[in-house]
């Protein structure tokens, strides 16, 4: 053995030893049950977890989503704005605890956020896609609200009536508004809207108050509909007749989520005083807390500005109703019990829990976003998709792996055998090269595929070399000049062949995205090593023994 | 020694009437289905057209027409409907439904005579997978349904990636040509060029024939297929090269290309085999997600292979025949 060849040599085992102590973390992370590992040693778990193979979304599970930022006046989004928008997201992000977020700009006006291993995709829609503008509203009068009831009724039944060409039935109709103002007197009494339309004819009730026939119950300054109705009403007040019979000075706005009373779910439709009291700028803290009823609460802090404002505004209207207002939304419109400075309370409307609480509390601590959101994609993978694709994966390797092996050693058998080595040492050095510190790529589903097709790919070369040798040994060279004619002849082929596939796997990348990145660096990097694994190793291991005799091939 | 075909000499050249019109053939096919994926008629995955996808288990069966029928309630009768196997996945299914034109949320408006019609209106795709799977609980209130994954997806983001797949593959294709321009000739370059460009149409318009799906992940095949396709051709190349270099004054010039297709012929039949294998592989064992992307690469196995022996190499002796340069 020459001594280049030894030193080759070394540096073969020396890569196969780092390709193992840099796997390692990996092998030891997901042979086992991660959370087994977790219970047991929590430190260990996140240094292997840090130095482990890094599992796509898809491998793994996760929420993906992209986002457009709209400027709120309709102009061009700068990248200032798309930097600060994406900076308050990762601020909610980190403040609600999820780990690992990955968030990136995307094109112009897009950002990209990935939340691997996290798998609530309403939660995460609502941290990262609202606005979190947080405003107060007083309420108008019960009699303001009464009297838009009325107004809405009558435009709606009007509307309601066109293409009824019977004008007596019009006129029968207004005669009988009498009777239907008693039943909305019962309706007004917070009687249940069923007792109410037992006692007059239903139908008649119906077209008359079109509208009030949809409330369940009407308290003072806002409406109850039942979930059945919700959709209905919603569609009444897109009507621009019944936009037109509310004054400016009224906003009609729907609570946050929906209250279950007995066994029916209701939504509740605020009519507030369009006038913004207050913002939620000058709020510094916000803190999830139970209150004596044990109903879950956000307890908020204000800066000694805004301690003032709000001292004003609450003392001037003790004992009315004050709308909390959320992205357009009414979280809840607790009465003002007494004068507050700085410290305020948002109670939480409808059937809210602690951690509805938590997430609004993050989102007003982490701010309002400068620009308005809108979700263009929202990707979750639950853990059975992720562990069916896993298992998949590793099947679909394992067996693709052993068909190129055996047909190799059936084929060329020695020789191919040794092309199989260097495909081992291929694989190997792929999933190494990918856990190196500061290269730290994800393996994603098509990224498994691509190393597959490598597999392929790489015993390419070797098929080019052992038919070149195969050709010479026919002109009847010897065994030895055959083997060096014949990697000597392959190599620029097999560099030109290689080069092509890398131009591909690179514009891959550039443009591809996501999963289609994994499978871009998996070839690229397989095709790459493979330049070295089926060239350089193999020779070595045919330059092992001098003399040959007859060659195995 | 095992093999697989002996020394062969087989006019390759000489059929290359025949295997014009075939490759005219599948090159136009593939013309017409990326026109029609453009105008979006084409049958486009949720990735480019927006749309819902949901994957989720009921607690006791459920049949798929059970299922259709709660779906079309809210008007989505035609979704895709698949039964899901697999570890952890018992009574479960995907859904898809494709495309923010057809897919829609109820809208309830008035009629002249004063009745209430429901409406379906386009939604855009995150508020579609809402739509699904409130239809789906409601439904079976009976039958807990639980979510695995989702997929929401608005149009606007199919926009973005139709562009960056052309984009890509444009590149892709320049710098192929770029680069064997560089190492070979222009001439090489081109005819690899042409090659590689049938192949990428043959596959999309087989596709379009079959009526897959073209999502992403196929798009991305298509790529592969292409570096796979030109990884062929540049092989058969190299050996006309060589053969060119010492055979220039004592052969003629289709002769010298054929016997070099001839000559590297078992090497590409076992590389074909071998990478073909795993593909099929992953076709069989790599499940739902990979099945397309596989199918396609499978395809594109075979019509590059086929391509670089009669595309590429005849579009190198038409040229020669039509405006000689080497001949002397």
């Amino acid at each position: 053995m020459r001594r280049g060849q030894f030193t080759w040599m070394v540096v073969v085992i020396l890569a196969i030893i780092i390709s193992f102590v840099l796997l390692y973390p990996s092998i030891a992370f997901y042979s086992g049950d991660p959370e087994i590992i977790r219970q047991e040693d929590p430190s260990r778990f996140f240094s292997l977890k840090k130095r482990a193979l890094k599992l796509g979304l898809d491998l793994q599970g996760g929420v993906h989503m992209v986002l457009q930022v709209r400027d709120p006046r309709g102009g061009e989004v700068s990248s200032y704005v798309q930097d600060q928008v994406l900076e308050k997201i990762r601020i909610r992000v980190d403040k609600y605890g999820i780990t690992e977020p990955e968030i990136m700009k995307s094109g112009a006006d897009q950002i990209v956020v990935d939340l691997p291993g996290y798998t609530d995709i309403d939660t995460a829609k609502t941290l990262i896609g609202s606005t979190a503008q947080l405003q107060f509203h007083l309420l108008r009068s019960r009699e303001e609200c009464e009297a838009l009831l009325l107004a809405m009724d009558s435009v709606l039944a009007e509307r309601l009536e066109t293409g009824e060409e019977e004008v007596g039935e019009e006129a029968a109709a207004t005669d009988e508004s009498d009777t239907t103002d008693q039943a909305l007197v019962d309706l007004f009494g917070e009687e249940l809207a069923d007792t109410a339309a037992a006692e007059l004819d239903e139908e008649e009730f119906e077209k008359t108050r079109p509208f009030s026939a949809l409330l369940d119950r009407f308290t003072g300054a806002w409406y109850e509909i039942t979930m059945e109705n919700f959709h209905v009403a919603q569609q009444y007040l897109e009507i621009p007749e019944v936009q037109a019979v509310i004054p400016a000075n009224h906003t009609l706005m729907w609570g946050t989520r929906p209250e279950r009373l007995g066994d029916r779910d209701f939504q509740t439709l605020y009519v507030l005083n369009s006038n913004i009291e207050m913002t939620g700028e000058s709020l510094v803290s916000a803190q999830e807390a139970y209150d004596q009823l044990r109903r879950p609460v956000v307890n908020f802090e204000l800066d000694s500005n805004g301690a003032r404002k709000f001292a004003s505004l609450t003392g001037k209207h003790i004992g009315e109703p004050l709308a909390i207002v959320i992205d357009g939304r009414v979280e809840s419109a607790p009465e003002i019990q007494s004068r507050i400075a700085k410290n305020g309370q948002i109670t939480m409307g409808g059937d809210a829990t602690i951690s509805e609480a938590y997430l609004l509390a993050v989102l007003l601590k982490a701010g309002s976003l400068p620009a308005d959101v809108e979700i263009l994609q929202s990707t979750v993978v639950g853990p059975a998709l992720g562990k069916d694709s896993i298992q998949k994966g590793q099947t679909a390797a394992i067996i693709g792996l052993l068909l190129v092996v055996f047909f190799m050693a059936m084929y060329y058998r020695l020789s191919g055998m040794i092309a199989d080595i260097a495909l081992l040492l291929n694989i190997l050095f792929v999933l190494a090269f990918m856990v190196i510190p500061g290269v730290n790529a994800t393996l994603t589903m098509p990224g498994i595929a691509g190393i597959i097709l490598t597999v392929g790919i790489t015993v390419d070369s070797n098929v080019l070399i052992f038919e070149r040798i195969r050709e010479e040994l026919r002109t009847g060279k010897t065994v030895r000049a055959s083997i060096d004619a014949g990697y000597d002849r392959a190599l620029l082929t097999i560099i030109d062949s290689h080069v092509t596939t890398l131009i591909t796997a690179l514009f891959l990348f550039i443009f591809g995205s996501g999963p289609v990145r994994g499978f871009a660096v998996t070839l690229s990097v397989g095709v790459f090593l493979s330049l070295f694994t089926a060239l350089f190793i193999t020779k070595i291991i045919f330059d092992m023994r001098k003399k040959y005799k007859r060659l195995s091939i | 020694m095992m093999r697989i075909i002996k020394e062969t000499n087989i006019n390759f050249i000489g059929s290359r009437k025949f295997s014009f019109m075939f490759s005219g053939l599948l090159f136009s096919l593939g013309v017409l289905a990326f026109v029609l994926i453009i105008i979006g008629e084409a049958n486009l995955g949720i990735d480019f057209t927006g749309g819902a996808e949901i994957i989720g288990s009921f607690e006791n069966p459920v049949s798929v027409d059970e299922l259709r029928n709660a779906l079309s309630e809210v008007g989505h009768g035609k979704a895709k409907i698949q039964s899901i196997t697999g570890e952890g996945f018992e009574n479960s299914f995907m859904i898809r439904v494709q495309g923010s034109i057809e897919s829609a949320i109820p809208e309830t408006t008035f009629a002249e005579d004063g009745n209430i019609v429901v409406n379906m209106v386009a939604a855009e795709g995150d508020e579609l997978g809402d739509l699904l799977k409130d239809a789906i609980t409601s439904k079976f209130k009976e039958n807990k349904f639980t979510l695995d994954s989702t997929n929401n997806i608005s149009a606007k983001v199919g926009e973005k990636l139709t562009g960056d797949a052309i984009k890509a593959i444009v590149f892709a294709l320049l710098g192929i040509l770029i680069y064997i321009w560089i190492r070979f000739d222009f001439r090489f370059g081109v005819a690899a060029t042409i090659a590689t460009f049938h192949d990428v149409l043959a596959v999309l318009g087989i596709y379009f024939l079959l009526n897959r799906e073209i999502s992403l992940l196929v798009i991305t095949a298509l790529l592969t297929l292409a570096g796979y396709s030109l990884t062929d051709t540049v092989v058969v190349f190299d050996r006309i090269r060589e053969n060119l270099k010492q055979f220039r004054k004592r052969t003629d010039y289709p002769s010298t290309i054929n016997m070099s297709i001839n000559e590297v012929l078992s090497r590409t039949i076992i590389t074909s085999i071998t990478t073909l294998s795993v593909v099929l592989t992953i076709m069989v064992f790599g499940g739902e997600v990979l099945f397309d992307f596989a199918l396609a690469l499978a395809m594109g196995i075979l019509v590059g292979t086929y391509s670089s022996v009669f595309v590429a190499s005849p579009v190198l002796v038409e040229w020669e025949t039509r405006a000689p340069k080497r001949v002397k």
